[in-house]
C-alpha cells in the first residue's frame, strides 16, 4: 500500500515505503528554495526516523543558503511559536503527530507560525514536483546551528498570556501522558511555570509509541486508572507533537477528546469576546458556546492550516478542532496542547469547580466515529452515495465544506475520505445516544452496500 | 587553435571514478546526490555501523547531514567522527568494527570542489571492481529502505584521531625525536591538520611548532595542493624561525610536502624518498611500492638496503593492493603521499611527517643535507588538455613515434632516454594528460617534458583532423 500524502503544508506517509528519506529531502529542498538565503528553524519528534528526516532537511536548508536553527525534540507549538519570536521565514517540523506508529511527516510553517499558507505551499509543491530546486555555491551555503535558549521565551508569553496566579494558589496536581514523545523533556519547566506539581507517564522521549497517539478516551485507561490513587485534579493525554489533548476527570473518567476545546474556547472568551472558528465536524457543543456568548461561529475545511486560516481572515479570538486541539492568535498561531492545559486549569481554578463538574455544565452530547474500508481512490464516489440517498436524515442541511455534512435538529452526520487510510469516516452526533449510533449505522450500510 | 574546439576541454560538473564522486558544490554535488550515494554505499556494505568523517570545507557539514540521512535510511548506522584527517578514518574503520566509511573530502581540489570517498572494511578505498559495483547499486536506484523500527540513531566517536596519531607514535623512535626538540613550521593549509597536527608534533614529538594557515575554516588561504609552488609562507616562517623543517599538508591530511630549513621546497618526491629510507634503513627491509613515476630515487635507496622495487599504476588503491599482495614494508606515491603499512596501508601525511623527523634525529645532518646526499636528480610536469575518448588515441600515437625506445606500458606511456625517461599518463580526476620527466638537471627534464608535450599536442591536433566534431559533455574516469 503506497501511503504518501501531499499538501501545500506537508507530506506525510509510512516510514520507508511511501515517505521516503528522498521525498523529505526533496520536497525540504523545495520549500528551502522558497525561503532561500533566509532564516529558517528545524524541529522534530522523537520517532525512529525524526532524526534522519531532520538531517535530511538541514541539509536541503544549507544546500540553498539558509540560516538553520535547530531546535532538536521540540513539540510543535513551541516550535510554531518560535518561528516569528526569531524573525524567521518559516519551520520545518519532522514528526508523526498524531499518526500511528511507522507514520511520519514534514509540516512547513510560514513566517506568522501557523501552518505555511496554501498558496505558498502550492509554490512549493509546485517546485517539488518541477525538481527545481535553488542551488548556492560552496561560498554562499548556509548554516545548521543549535538554537538556544528558546523554551524561556514561550514559557515566559504563555504565563503572561494566563495570568498564572490564580492557578497556581489552587495547587492543583496533573497527571500528563506525552506519549514518550516531543513533549517530554518540556513538562517539567513547564508545569512549574504553571505551578503545578506534575505527574508523568510515558514521560521518557521514545522513539516507540506507548500508545496509540491520538488523544482519545480509548487511549486514556491507564491514566485514568491513576487519577484517583494519586489523587490527581485532571489528568491530559497529549498527541506525540503536543498539538492535541484529551482529559481525564479527578474522578478518572476519560472525556471526549471535544471537550477539551469547549472548555479552553469557554475560557478563552471570558479574556476576550469575538468570532470562533473551527472545522465543520466539531462537536455542537462548540455551538451551543457560541450561542451563549453571542459570537460568531466560522466552520471550516478540516486541517490545523484550515481552521487558521479561517482565524487571521475572520479575526478569531479562539479556535480548534474537536479532535482535542485549541488556538489563541493573541497568543500564537498554533494549535497548541500546552496553552489548552493551562486553560483548563485556569477555568477549574477561576470556577472554583473540580474538572468533572466543568464536564458536566456541558450539554451532553453523543459522539459516535466510525470508519469504512474504501478504496483510496474511489472515496469520492462513496459521498456521492450519501449525497444521494442521506440515509436517515433526509430533511437535513447539507454542508460540504469538507466532505459531506447533514445538521438535523438533533444533531448531525458528517461522512469525510480520510487523507492516511483509504477510510471513509464517519462522524456521527445527537442528544440522544441510540439515534447518533443508528445514523452513523445507516451511513455505514449505505456505502458497503454501494461498493 | 582549432574552430570548434574550446580552449579549456569541458570539465564534468560530477565526476564518478576510482577516487569516488567529486563535483563542484550547488551544480552536481548536490544533497541528493550524497544521500543517494550514501544509501547505495549502505545497501552495498550491509546494515552496521559505518564511519562518516570530514575536511574542514564550507560544504562539509550540508553533504555530512545528507551522508547521515541516507545511510539511516537503509538501515546503517552512520558514526560521525566529525573534522578528521583521512588516514584516521581509514585505520579507524577495521578498529572500530565498522562495515566502512565514507570520507567528505574532496582532497587537493579547490574549495567549490567536494567529494565522497569509500572504504570498505579493511579501511582500504575501493577496489576498481568494487567501486563499479556500487556505482551500478546507485545508478538502479533502487535501494531497500528501512521501516521505522529498523532505522538507527547516529553516533558520535572521537576516538579516531587519538588512535591513528598513537599508532604512528608507538610506531616511531619517539624519544629520539623527543631528545632533539626540533623546532619545527607547520602549514595545514586551513584543513584537519590544522586541528590535530600542532598538538602531535608538540606533546607528542616535543617539537617547538610554527603555525601557517593554522585556521581550520577551509576556505584556503594557500592552494590546497602542496605543490613546491605553494609553500612560499612555510618557507618564510621556516627562516624567520630558524625552523629545522616546515612541513606542509593537503586539506585531508594524507600528503605531505617538505621544505629544508633554508625554506626551499625539497619536492614531493623526496618526501616519498626520504620515508622509504628511513623505514628500510631503521624498521624493516621488505618491498618497497611506489607508482609507475615516482622518482628513480627510489630504486637506488632500495638498492642500497637490498629490497626490490615494485611499480604500479597512479592511485592510491593500485600502490596499497600491490603492497598487500607483496608484504611490503614501505610504499607511496610522488605526490607527497606515504604509506606505512605498519600503521595502516594509506597515504599518511602524519606518518610522513613522524618517520621524516626520526630519520633527522639520527645524526646532525640537516634537511638539505638528507637531499643532497641521495643521487642528483630533477623532475619536470607538464600537463596537456585533452577530451577523454582523444586520450588513448594520443596515447597510440606517442607510442609509435616513439617505438625505437624502450617502452613501458604500465601506466600511460613511459619512455626510456638512457639513465632518463618521460610518462604520459591519462589523469584520474581531470581530462589532461600528465607528463612526468626525470633528468640529472632541472634544465634536462624540462626540455624532456616539453618534447613529450609538444608531440601529444601534435598527435592531438592529428586525430582531431582526423575525426572532428564538438567536445562530449562529461569525461570518464
Amino acid at each position: 500500500m503506497k501511503t504518501l500524502r501531499l499538501s501545500p503544508f506537508g507530506l506525510r506517509g509510512f516510514t520507508g515505503d511511501s515517505l521516503t528519506m528522498r521525498a523529505v529531502l526533496d520536497y525540504a529542498s523545495a520549500f528551502a528554495s522558497f525561503a532561500a538565503g533566509r532564516r529558517v528553524l528545524l524541529a522534530r519528534d522523537t520517532r525512529g526516523s525524526s532524526a534522519m528526516l531532520a538531517a535530511a532537511a538541514g541539509s536541503a536548508l544549507v544546500a540553498a543558503g539558509c540560516e538553520v536553527l535547530d531546535l532538536g525534540i521540540c513539540p510543535a507549538p513551541i516550535l510554531q511559536f518560535s518561528v516569528p519570536a526569531n524573525g524567521a521565514e518559516g519551520a520545518i517540523l519532522i514528526g508523526g503527530g498524531h499518526l500511528a506508529a511507522g507514520w511520519n511527516s514534514i509540516q512547513l510553517v510560514g513566517p506568522d507560525g501557523a501552518p505555511l499558507d496554501p498558496l505558498a505551499g502550492e509554490t512549493v509543491l509546485d517546485l517539488y514536483h518541477a525538481g527545481a530546486f535553488a542551488r548556492r555555491g560552496w561560498d554562499g551555503l548556509g548554516r545548521l546551528q543549535p538554537a538556544e535558549a528558546f523554551l524561556a521565551p514561550y514559557l515566559e508569553a504563555l504565563t503572561r498570556h494566563l495570568g498564572v496566579a490564580a492557578v497556581r494558589r489552587a495547587g492543583f496536581r496533573v497527571l500528563l501522558d506525552p506519549v514518550g514523545g516531543a513533549a517530554c523533556p518540556f513538562l517539567a519547566p513547564l508545569t512549574r511555570a504553571l505551578g503545578v506539581d506534575a505527574v508523568a507517564v510515558n514521560g521518557e522521549p521514545s522513539a516507540y509509541l506507548a500508545r496509540d497517539p491520538e488523544p482519545r478516551p480509548r487511549n486514556a485507561r491507564p491514566l485514568a486508572a491513576m487519577m484517583r490513587p494519586l489523587g490527581a485534579h485532571a489528568g491530559f493525554l497529549f498527541s506525540s507533537d503536543a498539538s492535541r489533548v484529551s482529559l481525564v476527570t479527578e474522578e478518572g473518567e476519560p472525556v471526549s477528546e471535544e471537550m477539551s476545546l469547549a472548555i479552553a474556547a469557554d475560557q478563552a472568551l471570558r479574556r476576550a469576546q469575538g468570532p470562533v472558528v473551527v472545522n465543520c465536524c466539531t462537536s455542537r457543543m462548540i455551538d451551543d458556546l457560541a450561542a451563549a456568548r453571542g459570537v460568531p461561529l466560522i466552520k471550516t475545511p478540516v486541517g490545523q492550516a484550515h481552521v487558521m486560516a479561517g482565524l487571521a481572515d475572520e479575526d478569531g479570538v479562539v479556535g480548534g478542532e474537536g479532535s482535542g486541539s485549541v488556538a489563541v492568535p493573541a497568543f500564537s498561531r498554533a494549535f497548541d496542547g500546552f496553552l489548552l492545559m493551562g486553560l483548563v486549569l485556569e477555568a477549574m481554578a477561576v470556577s472554583g469547580r473540580p474538572l468533572s463538574a466543568l464536564v458536566g455544565a456541558l450539554r451532553r452530547y453523543h459522539i459516535v466515529k466510525r470508519t469504512v474500508r474504501w478504496s483510496a481512490g474511489g472515496s469520492y464516489r462513496a459521498l456521492d452515495v450519501l449525497r444521494e440517498r442521506r440515509p436517515d436524515v433526509r430533511d437535513g442541511r447539507a454542508d460540504e465544506t469538507d466532505g459531506f455534512r447533514v445538521d438535523v435538529a438533533d444533531g448531525w452526520v458528517h461522512a469525510r475520505a480520510s487523507r492516511t487510510v483509504p477510510l471513509v469516516r464517519i462522524i456521527s452526533e445527537s442528544t440522544d445516544r441510540a439515534v447518533a449510533e443508528a445514523r452513523a449505522e445507516a451511513w455505514v450500510r449505505a456505502i458497503e452496500e454501494a461498493s | 587553435m582549432t574552430a570548434g574546439r574550446t580552449a579549456e576541454p569541458v570539465r564534468a560538473a560530477l565526476k564518478v571514478g576510482i577516487s569516488g564522486v567529486r563535483g563542484v558544490v550547488g551544480e552536481a554535488l548536490t544533497p541528493q546526490v550524497a544521500a543517494a550515494f550514501a544509501q547505495a554505499f549502505g545497501t552495498f556494505v550491509g546494515h552496521g555501523p559505518v564511519l562518516v568523517g570530514r575536511d574542514t570545507r564550507p560544504s562539509g557539514p550540508m553533504l555530512e547531514a545528507a551522508v547521515t540521512a541516507g545511510l539511516q535510511s537503509v538501515g546503517c548506522t552512520p558514526v560521525r567522527l566529525g573534522r578528521v584527517p583521512t588516514p584516521s578514518l581509514l585505520r579507524h574503520v577495521p578498529a572500530a568494527g565498522a562495515r566502512g566509511g565514507i570520507v567528505i573530502s574532496a582532497s587537493h581540489n579547490a574549495a567549490p570542489w567536494n567529494a565522497l570517498k569509500f572504504a570498505d572494511r579493511r579501511g582500504l578505498f575501493l577496489t576498481p571492481a568494487l567501486a563499479e559495483e556500487l556505482f551500478d547499486l546507485y545508478h538502479q536506484q533502487d535501494f531497500p529502505l528501512a521501516a521505522e523500527p529498523e532505522i538507527r540513531e547516529p553516533r558520535e566517536d572521537e576516538t579516531a584521531v587519538r588512535g591513528h596519531l598513537e599508532a604512528v607514535a608507538a610506531y616511531v623512535d619517539t624519544a629520539a625525536i623527543r631528545a632533539r626538540r626540533f623546532r619545527v613550521a607547520l602549514d595545514p593549509g586551513n584543513g584537519v591538520g590544522a586541528l590535530h597536527a600542532p598538538d602531535f608534533l608538540r606533546e607528542r614529538l616535543g617539537c617547538a611548532v610554527t603555525v601557517v594557515h593554522g585556521e581550520p575554516h577551509g576556505r584556503f588561504e594557500r592552494e590546497p595542493e602542496p605543490l613546491p609552488e605553494h609553500l612560499g609562507a612555510l618557507g618564510e616562517a621556516v627562516r624567520r624561525d630558524g625552523c629545522a623543517i616546515g612541513f606542509a599538508q593537503d586539506p585531508d591530511g594524507d600528503r605531505l610536502a617538505i621544505v629544508d630549513e633554508t625554506g626551499a621546497p625539497i619536492g614531493e618526491d623526496f618526501t616519498l624518498a626520504f620515508a622509504v629510507r628511513q623505514v628500510l634503513a631503521a624498521h624493516r627491509r621488505g618491498p618497497v611500492v611506489v607508482n609507475e613515476t615516482a622518482s628513480r630515487v627510489i630504486e637506488g635507496i632500495a638498492a642500497e638496503a637490498g629490497c626490490a622495487v615494485v611499480r604500479t599504476r597512479t592511485g592510491e588503491i593500485h600502490v596499497v593492493a600491490e603492497m598487500l599482495a607483496r608484504d611490503a614494508a614501505v610504499g607511496g606515491e610522488n605526490i607527497g603521499g606515504v604509506i606505512l603499512p605498519a600503521v595502516h596501508p594509506c597515504r599518511d601525511s602524519f606518518g610522513a611527517m613522524a618517520i621524516v623527523l626520526e630519520m633527522l634525529a639520527t645524526g646532525p645532518r640537516t634537511v638539505r643535507a638528507w637531499r643532497d646526499a641521495f643521487p642528483r636528480t630533477a623532475v619536470a610536469k607538464r600537463k596537456v588538455p585533452v577530451r577523454g575518448p582523444e586520450a588513448p588515441a594520443v596515447l597510440r600515437e606517442l607510442r609509435r613515434r616513439y617505438a625505437d625506445r624502450p617502452l613501458r606500458l604500465l601506466d600511460g606511456v613511459g619512455i626510456g632516454f638512457g639513465d632518463d625517461w618521460v610518462c604520459v599518463r591519462r589523469s584520474n580526476t581531470e581530462p589532461i594528460l600528465r607528463i612526468t620527466a626525470e633528468a640529472d638537471t632541472a634544465a634536462a627534464a624540462a626540455r624532456l617534458a616539453g618534447e613529450l608535450a609538444e608531440a601529444a599536442e601534435t598527435a592531438r591536433r592529428k586525430i582531431e583532423t582526423q575525426h572532428p566534431g564538438p567536445p562530449p559533455r562529461g569525461e570518464k574516469g
